[in-house]
């Protein structure tokens, strides 16, 4: 009997173990927003004196986790302080992002904003928010990731971008997209606003159905990004046209931007960029800014983004607030198109 | 007999000392995992994944794929004691699991799921080795349509869960549909029933719904029986199975084996569905169909084998085209690409020696599985034994901690107390919870693909039933629910046994 307990007891000790470590980082999350209800009075001048908290609002090994600790060790060695990375997934990230709005603007909780997602939450009329982009003070982007139009390696009917957008100005073709207003929903609707073209988009739910569906011939072109992409395309399982960036991607160096291509200008890609909570003092702002700078343009961890398959595109406060600001732009300008 | 050779190289790599080490640091993880409820494999591989940086490739996914399949075994652990099914294909195992543990024969359960298991994850291994290439083809023919007929068909499965009552089934069914339509609406993006809340803009978690519905709810009914009417805890029986079980629980695991296998080469589906499918079929061909919900062993070995093959049958699209069937394959998948594997179909080419030898790692990875489950059944099975003042506040710490540790709030804390209410009133009202669950996933499924397949055939409902797959899927369900029908009239006697979870 004894025996029997004692062993039960240990089943729960290890059970408590293991969820220690998240639970440990909440907890410090917490205290973190408790004690510095006093402000930064507290602080005796030193910012940063005590670990930073990065809310990530996905799942841990989703594309944002991974992005947001490549670059921890980076930031440590810049702020000095530990940083951790704290997953609060859920609500498409409206949990993480809430999270990251409500949080004390001491300095010490910041996060990633990933967009157009968080643009097309904002401009989704059945979305009950709560937030805005002006409940955040804007730190810097971190990776950007171009859209790609991509058609099957077998594909007869086009085999290039003009032949694709000429076949799609007569016949209609289907496309992919992983969410209403996502990066990728976004490419078809402003092909078709701009180069008049016949694309309907065929909402999937994430890239592992979507490709699926596309390699099997059920779904006629791709739109992905180029990071999903560029892998497959070197290994001819498919055929990426164009890019919808302003430059030429370093991954897809044979691959032609829709303006290379002959065609106007069509600039869409997901971004992941640093946020604080709106009211962070000017001076701390300037501690946070210059390390990210500096931690996302150190050559070691751009090598590493890069073995990632993800493209590094550092943007100071100011160039990451006009980009945010032009999504949410973008997507009110396809509102008619969406339906909303 | 090339793919022989290449095997043979594969074990070779796969037996060096540290490989065999790290295949037995995943497994070991894996079933801590699968006991914790809550912390799924897919986050349990995620959060190890900063582990393997430093170390070799193949050790690497070795290790990792051991957490995967590692924590299927111990899912069912949790399920079959304690009726707390951690992920969505353990809830058909609670079916049947906890019945037999309550009758004390949780080592039996125990037991014929780690043979079964065991089975049916060697023999899709196999089946990866040899047919792979060929079956591609197959994965792919599954398009929206398609998808949509099997869902529709897993759902005619359902019925036969519905219980004594077909009203009383019938409420646990449209609830099940309803908490599904919580969420953002796939297609349109219109946010349904979120009340302004955020953590609702992407419906409710099933893990939630699930050890409310079933652990927490059983609990509450558990310290109401002890209240009334203190019971001995049950007297654990053997570990294996009678003789006279022995022949159809055999039979089931192989039906088992071969439904999962095909089933993790359509991308996508939940694993949920060859379990349901399997428990369905074995007690549609039963000669005594009344006795599945109270303790029937083939009710356990088929679901159970048919999940742990399907995980293997999935590895053929995860391999050959890149594309994961689950949240852990996708976790998986990072993986293979963080140490350099691209997936496709050249990695069989380019890779042999890291694709053959984490295919023999996972032979190796079952039969340890194996010992050290078979000897541990009995050694768990005594948990069932402990007097329930002492089990019931810890299974309930466990699951609070579980659920806590989803999204690390205590959202989800709130949403299993709520469904362990629910649960415990839909208990008391005789109204069977399985279907709940069930159509929370199927329901969600269903939705998603029936809108990609109208907006495929602009809005033409009966293009569905055009494509031979799909159409014949179709065909099928309404076969089935015809045969039920005119089997309920035949017998005044409702058929449809009780199936109390």
């Amino acid at each position: 009997m004894k025996k029997l307990f004692s062993f039960v007891l240990v089943l729960l000790l290890v059970a408590g173990a293991l969820a220690a470590c998240s639970s440990q980082e909440s907890a410090s999350s917490k205290s973190t927003s408790g004690e510095s209800s006093g402000t930064s009075e507290n602080d005796d001048g030193k910012f940063p004196n005590k670990p930073i908290n990065v809310i990530v609002a996905y799942d841990a090994g989703g594309g944002t986790d991974t992005t947001a600790r490549t670059l921890q060790p980076y930031l440590e060695k810049e702020l000095g302080v530990p940083v951790n990375v704290i997953n609060k997934p859920g609500g498409s990230g409206w949990v993480g992002w809430t999270e990251i709005a409500n949080a004390e603007p001491d300095g010490y909780t910041i996060g990633y904003l990933n967009s157009p997602n968080f643009a097309s939450g904002l401009v989704n009329p059945t979305m009950q928010r709560g937030i805005d982009l002006d409940s955040f003070t804007i730190l810097a982007n971190h990776v950007a990731d171009p859209g790609a139009i991509v058609i099957r390696a077998d594909e007869d009917r086009f085999t290039n971008f003009k032949e694709l957008i000429d076949y799609a100005k007569k016949h209609e073709l289907t496309t992919t997209a992983t969410g209403v207003a996502g990066d990728d929903h976004l490419v078809t609707l402003k092909l078709n606003q701009k180069l008049d073209t016949k694309f309907r988009a065929i909402q999937f739910e994430g890239t592992a159905e979507s490709r699926s569906s596309f390699l099997g011939g059920h779904v006629d072109v791709l739109i992905t990004s180029v990071g999903e992409a560029y892998s497959m395309h070197q290994n001819n399982q498919l055929k990426v046209v164009a890019i919808t960036a302003k430059e030429k991607s370093s991954f897809l160096s044979d691959v032609p931007t829709v303006k290379e291509a002959g065609f106007d200008e069509i600039i869409s890609q997901s971004t992941r960029g640093l946020v604080a909570p709106k009211g962070l003092p000017e001076e701390k702002v300037e501690i946070l800014q210059d390390a990210l700078e500096k931690a996302i343009n150190n050559t070691e961890h751009q090598k590493k983004m890069k073995e990632l398959g993800t493209q590094v595109l550092y943007a100071n406060g100011d160039e990451y607030l006009k980009l945010l600001q032009q999504d949410i732009e973008d997507v009110k300008g396809l509102k008619d198109l969406l339906g909303w | 007999m090339d793919a022989f050779n290449l095997l043979m190289s594969g074990f070779e790599i796969a037996l060096t000392w540290e490989n065999l080490l790290y295949c037995l640091i995943g497994v070991s993880i894996g079933m801590m995992v699968g006991i914790l409820p809550g912390l799924g494999p897919s986050a349990g591989t995620a959060l190890l994944i900063p582990m393997t940086f430093g170390m070799d490739p193949i050790s690497a996914i070795v290790m990792l794929s051991g957490i995967f399949y590692g924590s299927m075994y111990g899912g069912t652990i949790t399920t079959v004691l304690v009726n707390v099914p951690g992920e969505a294909a353990s809830v058909i195992t609670s079916l049947d699991g906890y019945p037999m543990a309550k009758q004390g024969r949780a080592g039996v359960a125990l037991g014929i799921s780690a043979i079964g298991s065991f089975i049916g994850g060697t023999v899709a291994i196999i089946g990866v080795a040899v047919v792979a290439p060929q079956l591609v083809k197959f994965a792919l023919a599954f398009g929206p349509p398609e998808f949509f007929a099997l869902i529709v068909f897993g759902m005619t499965m359902v019925v036969g869960l519905a219980g004594k009552s077909i009203i009383r089934g019938s409420i646990a069914v449209v609830l099940g549909l309803v908490l599904a339509m919580v969420g953002m609406a796939p297609g349109s993006g219109v946010v349904r029933f979120s009340f302004g809340i955020p953590h609702l803009i992407d419906g409710l978690n099933f893990v939630t719904i699930a050890m409310g519905l079933f652990g927490l709810s059983e609990i509450l009914l558990g310290i109401e029986q002890q209240m009334k009417k203190p019971e001995k805890p049950p007297v654990v029986k053997g570990l294996f199975p009678s003789r006279k079980e022995l022949r159809p629980s055999l039979m089931s695991i192989g039906r088992g084996t071969g439904l999962g296998f095909f089933m993790g080469l359509i991308p996508g589906t939940s694993s949920v569905v060859p379990a349901l499918m399997s428990y369905s079929i074995e007690k549609r061909i039963s000669k005594d169909p009344k006795r599945f919900g109270n303790g029937a062993i083939e009710g356990v070995a088929g679901p159970e084998t048919a999940n742990n093959s399907f995980c293997g049958g999935a590895l053929i699209p995860l391999f050959l085209l890149g594309i994961p069937s689950s949240a852990t394959m996708a976790v998986l998948l990072g993986a293979f690409i963080l140490h350099g594997l691209q997936p496709g179909p050249t990695l069989f080419v380019r890779h042999p020696d890291f694709v053959w030898a984490v295919i023999a790692s996972m032979f190796i990875g079952n039969l340890l599985l194996l010992f050290m489950n078979l000897p541990m059944a009995k050694m768990w099975a005594k948990v069932a034994s402990v007097p329930f003042k002492l089990l019931f506040p810890i299974i309930i710490a466990i699951s609070i901690v579980g659920t806590y540790s989803i999204s690390n709030s205590l959202w989800d804390v709130g949403g299993l107390l709520v469904f362990g209410l629910l649960g415990y009133f839909l208990k008391k009202a005789d109204i069977p919870v399985a279907p709940v669950a069930l159509m929370f996933i199927l329901g969600d499924l269903m939705e998603k693909s029936l809108l990609q397949s109208l907006a495929l055939y602009k809005g033409d409902f009966f293009a569905i039933f055009t494509r031979p797959l799909s159409g014949t899927l179709l065909a099928l369900s309404v076969l089935v629910i015809t045969l039920s029908i005119v089997a309920g009239f035949k017998s005044k006697k409702d058929n449809l046994v009780d199936v109390e979870a």
